[in-house]
């Protein structure tokens, strides 16, 4: 009770008004429902933090963005030529030092195992973001295969350059152009036939019109797979409402939590496309 | 035709018991009689078998014929007259099997004649008689007539009648009074020589496949469409064609009857259905099981409850209290105590007052103040002083049977077995609740159960590892050291705004604001509101079982609201003492301004009398009205508190979610806010500390379980509402099974909590002197006391003194508390007695599985040699004398026991198991096909000889076509 400023008991009326209104007492019945929000909602103050406020100050204080500051770490801390090392820079940094929305370690292995169980030979990745997901993925896929990768910032798409080379996948076609643009033009300017594996990870507003895109274009046959990260948070619940009503794929959710924090659950979703019937 | 066939047989067996000359009767007779036919049969059974054999190639040839025939013939049988004489029929039964029938059914005693009918029936019946049919057929019945025996003891043999009575068995359980009509039926029933029996036995035999066909449909490998169909088509025929199973006048009395059990049936469903609709909410309630799992409907169902209980108390206090006084007391104004004081006056309308219940509110029948102390009212003489006590004590009784009642009938529907011993199993099998209608919910439960598949094995793991439960047992004990941190918390800060309160008191309302004037109710209800929140919270660090960690939930709830309450109760009583100085001060004032009035009246005594209007009399305080005011407004701000919660936290946070998550950067609805879930322990206790609150206070404040009965109304039409439309169901959906006893122990436990107030305070502070209807008296019981004197003649007085005297009530004391303990020693070895008796059930059970499995092995292998011998004759040579011998036993053992269980299985295994011999040579002898049905029927449980009896006659019409 101390914590508040003292209260006019004898009818004084100097202290403004709203304390006059509401009693100490009272206030102080709210604290249980301060802390439950505080505990309950924690990871997503954590993430708030991490990922808005952390970013900023140091934005502020280095001058640099957020990626480059990941890339100089990656970049003193990993050989050269091994995905692996790599990919775990990034996760250290990601963990340890700032939040960058990649796909992660755990999700990360979903998507391998999906990836070796279907041994694409075309594969689309929208969103490259720092080139996190595009090593991962040509990591996993067999020889001779094409991976098309998609980012729409130029800042972002030179440091996805920089780290896909470092890794040593000179075979990846990184595109700097808005998702929206590039999959209409697929087809005629890099003759592909079919998709066999497509990555969505970039704007989760993007995900129902790309995919609604992609399948107007024709590049998805029988069997194509699509998966989609962090459908449920941030989430894209359009485009979750979307694949359940259609009736095009065989779909399912792998649930897991969001990327390098544990208590905030997340989902990719893992579309298989049927074709039109 | 099989009718016929059988009392062929039968009618064997009379003709030898006659030819004995000992014409016994009942159960033994019966017994001997069957030995007999057995024997005889077997003597005749070589020859029949080798005509058998040749026959049963034709034979289905023959009745694929038949069968197209039938409908055809079916309608002239209908046509043909059946109105002929009986002795027609007696003349017509040397040469005409049936007849055989006729005839004994009408009377068993009737021998000479019907003994050479008998044995003239013989040879001819060589050629039809299939032994091991007949054995089948005896071996059934006798699996039959264990249920049946009472019933027609005599006629059992009689085997048209039994089918008959089978199908009224069937349709309507088979009343006695049913068989009885059958029987005349038969008896009436004459066949001329023009009705071909064919017709008949196929139409029989398509019924009868019907029949079985709908029993059977449910375990057959079809798609649903098929079945529909199916059974839809089987019903129409047996609609069609079953009424022509009686025959003649009984054909049309038993298609009569068989409309009308059809009707009645239906009448007891729509009837059902009619019951279901009538009980309250069940629909909504229903609807939200579906949604929400049982769990959250199990609130609504407790809510319905206390609904139902405040009712009838709502009942009792405005019936007998509340009405009589509006009615035939004292009308407003004619009293002090029943008049606003004229400081008031002028504000005793506003609204503010009237919602505090002050003003006119205070000084009605809604408060014990109002109520006059006059001892009868009106013109009826009602006791309204006694009435307003017994009343008071009648409603909190009412309350504890209820609960009790209640407590106890739960404790009944508990199983009571060990949870912690079958785990595994136990969530394979049991984990589903069926009672789930939506999808979303029904993935949620799918979800959940998939998940506590994972943490049981993860559990069972770290069992065995055993290194983490130093960390779990440390959580739970930080959650709890936490929980009490909140608790001591809130106990604090509602004693610290009580006795700010009473510094607001001392120094006069007035000067305050209403934040401040109501900062107890406020705080109260806010914590009240908000702990519990934090609790859940912290109660996600002991990682307990949702049920286990409701219950814990509920228990902490519990103790936060227990406290708050009986801090306000202190304070309450702090109050009641200030009030009674206050009276004190007050009653002498009063003596000397009443002395000055009478000074004044004495002075000129020629005046008349002085008039002082009532509201200028000066009145005490009425500690008890205040009381009453006290728990009115803890209801309304506590309602309020609830609705306000449910409309801000739940509504608007649904529709904010809803509408914003079109232009949010996340998804408000998977992620952050989300919707709420419907808080099952907060609402429980909630209700559980109202109704408290109820009980304590309605003394005081007649009015309350009225309030609480709107409230109760208002809040299931609400949070049904909120329910369905602003929450999501939880996300380890869990079946409540256990948890609705502990709820009423806790209102149990409440309702004693309650009640200790309410007598203390009754029992131990005098009323007030000036208003209610126990003023003047010095304790408010004394009201009985004053009933038995001056209302009931002087011996009940006397006896209730001498009963009141220690002398007596501490011996009565003494003798309940040994039967108590008597009872409670009783119940103990009750209990022990089940558990041994599950035991001896489950020995039991697995010793009739064995039994079972040897019987099914014996078959089986005896199928083997049967398919492996070069024809059926011999097979059937080599295996009856061997079936004889068990009938034998089996007769004898049926003879012995009937009324001990274990009798009574083996009564039902030894025809189960003899059906199932006697089946494979069937099968090899006739390759109809239908052994296979005939196997489904056998496979039906033992204890339901009814279902086997279709192939009973099935089989045995098949042989008499031949």
């Amino acid at each position: 009770m101390s914590s508040f400023p003292p209260l006019c008991f004898h009818g004084c009326c100097a202290s403004p008004p709203l304390f006059r209104m509401v009693s100490p007492a009272i206030a102080l019945a709210f604290l249980p429902l301060l802390l439950t929000l505080l505990i309950r909602y924690r990871f997503y103050f954590v993430l708030f933090y991490r990922a808005v406020l952390l970013r900023v100050w140091r934005d502020c204080r280095t001058g640099l963005s957020r990626e480059e500051r990941c890339f100089q770490y990656v970049l003193t801390n990993a050989t050269p030529g091994d995905p692996e090392s790599i990919l775990d820079g990034f996760d250290s940094w990601c963990t340890k030092k700032e939040f960058i929305s990649h796909i992660g370690p755990k999700k990360g292995k979903i998507l391998d195992r999906l990836l070796s169980e279907h041994s694409p030979l075309t594969v689309l990745e929208l969103g490259a973001h720092c080139g996190y997901s595009t090593v991962r993925i040509a990591r996993a896929l067999p020889l001779g295969a094409r991976l098309f990768s998609v980012e729409m910032d130029q800042k972002n798409a030179a440091i996805a350059e920089k780290v896909i080379r470092l890794a040593g996948f000179d075979e990846v076609e990184l595109i700097v152009c808005p998702s929206d643009e590039v999959i209409p033009r697929l087809r005629a300017d890099f003759d592909l036939e079919k998709l066999d594996f497509v990555f969505m990870d970039h704007w989760k507003k993007c995900y129902l019109p790309d995919l609604q895109m992609l399948e107007g274009s024709g590049l998805l046959g029988k069997g194509s797979m699509i998966l989609a990260d962090n459908v449920l948070f941030p989430g894209a619940p359009n485009f979750l409402r979307y694949i359940r009503r259609c009736g095009l794929y065989e779909w399912r959710v792998h649930r897991a939590t969001l990327e390098y924090s544990k208590g905030i659950r997340d989902g990719m979703a893992e579309l298989v496309y049927q074709g039109t019937k | 035709m099989d009718c016929e066939y059988n009392t062929s047989v039968l009618k064997t067996g009379e003709g030898c018991d006659t030819r004995n000359g000992k014409p016994t009767s009942g159960r033994k007779r019966r017994r001997r009689r069957e030995s007999k036919k057995e024997r005889k049969k077997d003597e005749g059974r070589g020859s029949r078998n080798a005509q058998h054999a040749v026959d049963s190639g034709e034979r289905t040839e023959k009745e694929r014929q038949r069968k197209r025939r039938k409908d055809r013939e079916e309608k002239a049988e209908h046509v043909q007259s059946l109105d002929k004489s009986k002795v027609n029929s007696r003349d017509f039964a040397a040469k005409n099997k049936k007849n055989l029938k006729n005839e004994k059914t009408r009377s068993k005693g009737r021998s000479k004649r019907e003994l050479e009918e008998g044995e003239a029936k013989q040879p001819q019946r060589k050629g039809c008689a299939k032994a091991e049919e007949n054995e089948q057929d005896t071996c059934e019945r006798a699996g039959k007539r264990k249920g049946k025996k009472k019933k027609h003891r005599k006629k059992v043999e009689t085997s048209s009648e039994q089918e008959s009575s089978e199908d009224g068995d069937k349709e309507g359980e088979g009343e006695d009074e049913e068989v009885e009509e059958e029987e005349e039926e038969v008896e009436k029933e004459v066949r001329p020589e023009t009705l071909t029996p064919e017709e008949l036995e196929k139409l029989k035999e398509a019924v009868d496949d019907k029949k079985k066909l709908i029993q059977a449909l449910r375990g057959k490998p079809w798609p649903m469409k098929k079945k529909h169909s199916t059974l839809r088509e089987s019903q129409e025929f047996l609609e069609k064609y079953e009424g022509a199973l009686g025959k003649g006048k009984g054909r049309k009395l038993y298609a009569y009857k068989v409309m009308m059990n059809k009707k009645w049936m239906k009448f007891k469903r729509d009837f059902e259905n009619f019951t279901t609709a009538c009980i309250p909410w069940e629909m909504k309630i229903k609807e939200i099981e579906s949604h929400f799992g049982s769990s959250v409907a199990s609130y609504f169902i407790f809510l319905r409850w206390m609904y139902g209980i405040n009712m009838i108390l709502f009942g009792l206090t405005f019936g007998l209290v509340m009405v009589p006084e509006a009615l035939m007391g004292r009308p407003y104004g004619s009293m002090p105590r029943k008049t606003v004081p004229r400081a008031e006056e002028t504000n005793a309308m506003d609204f503010a007052v009237l919602w505090d219940f002050g003003g006119y509110a205070q000084y009605s029948v809604l408060f014990y103040g109002y109520y006059n102390s006059q001892r009868a009212i009106g013109w009826l003489k009602f006791r309204m002083p006694l009435s307003y006590f017994l009343v008071g004590v009648g409603t909190v009784a009412y309350s504890y049977m209820v609960v009790i009642r209640k407590m106890a009938r739960n404790a009944n529907e508990t199983g009571g077995g060990d949870e912690n011993s079958f785990n595994f199993s136990w969530k394979t099998f049991t984990s589903w609740d069926y009672l789930i209608g939506n999808p979303e919910t029904a993935d949620n439960k799918f979800a959940s159960i998939t998940t506590s598949f994972k943490e049981a094995i993860l559990e069972e793991q770290e069992s065995r590892k055993d290194d983490n439960i130093h960390l779990t047992r440390f959580l739970r004990v930080l959650a709890n050291f936490l929980v009490l941190c909140c608790l001591a918390g809130s106990g604090y800060l509602i004693y610290f705004v009580v006795r700010r309160s009473q510094k607001f008191a001392l120094e006069g309302f007035e000067n305050h604001t209403w934040w401040e004037r109501n900062e107890v109710n406020m705080v109260m209800s806010l914590l009240g509101m908000f702990c519990p929140m934090l609790f859940d919270v912290i109660s996600a660090l002991e990682n307990y079982h949702p049920r286990v960690a409701l219950q814990w939930q509920l228990g902490r709830i519990f103790a936060l609201f227990l406290g708050n309450l009986y801090t306000f109760i202190i304070a309450l009583m702090d109050e009641i003492n200030l009030k009674r100085k206050e009276e004190d001060v007050v009653q002498f004032n009063m003596t000397m301004w009443e002395a000055s009035l009478h000074n004044n009246t004495a002075d000129n005594s020629t005046a008349p009398p002085l008039f002082t209007h009532p509201a200028d009399v000066p009145r005490g305080p009425c500690w008890e009205t205040m009381v009453g005011q006290e728990f009115v407004r803890l209801i309304i701000s506590d309602t309020m508190t609830t609705y306000i919660t449910l409309l801000i936290g739940d509504f608007l946070r649904a529709v904010l979610v809803r509408f914003l998550n079109y232009c949010w950067c996340w998804d408000l609805e998977a992620g952050f806010p989300s919707y709420s879930e419907f808080d099952v322990s907060g609402n429980v206790l909630g209700l559980i500390f109202n109704q408290g609150m109820i009980w304590m206070g309605a003394f005081y404040a007649p009015c309350l379980p009225a309030l609480n009965v709107l409230r109760l109304h208002v809040s299931m039409y609400l949070q049904c509402w909120a329910v369905m439309c602003c929450n999501v169901p939880q996300e380890r959906v869990f079946k409540a099974s256990g948890s609705n006893n502990f709820y009423m122990a806790m209102l149990l436990v409440i309702l004693f909590l309650s009640t200790l107030p309410a007598i203390y305070t009754i029992v131990t502070i005098p009323p007030s002197f000036d208003c209610g209807p126990f003023s003047g008296k010095a304790r408010m019981f004394d009201v009985i006391q004053e009933t038995l004197e001056s209302d009931f003649p002087a011996w009940i007085s006397k006896v209730f003194s001498y009963a009141a005297n220690p002398g007596l009530v501490l011996p009565f004391m003494l003798l309940m508390v040994l039967a108590i303990y008597y009872l409670q020693s009783t119940s103990k070895s009750y209990k022990e007695a089940n558990v041994e008796l599950k035991k001896k059930l489950q020995m039991q059970n697995e010793e009739n599985k064995k039994k079972n499995k040897r019987a099914a092995l014996k078959a089986a292998m005896e199928l083997e040699e049967a398919r492996k011998a070069p024809s059926s004759r011999t097979a059937e040579q080599h295996y009856n004398p061997s079936h004889q011998h068990r009938r034998h036993d089996m007769a004898d053992s049926r003879a012995g026991s009937f009324s001990s269980d274990q009798g009574k299985n083996g009564d039902d295994q030894a025809p189960f198991t003899d059906c199932r011999r006697s089946k494979p040579v069937k099968a090899s002898a006739s390759s109809r096909g239908r052994h296979a049905n005939q196997g489904a029927t056998a496979g039906y449980p033992a204890g339901h000889p009814r279902q086997s009896e279709p192939s009973r006659l099935q089989r045995v019409a098949s042989t008499q076509r031949r």
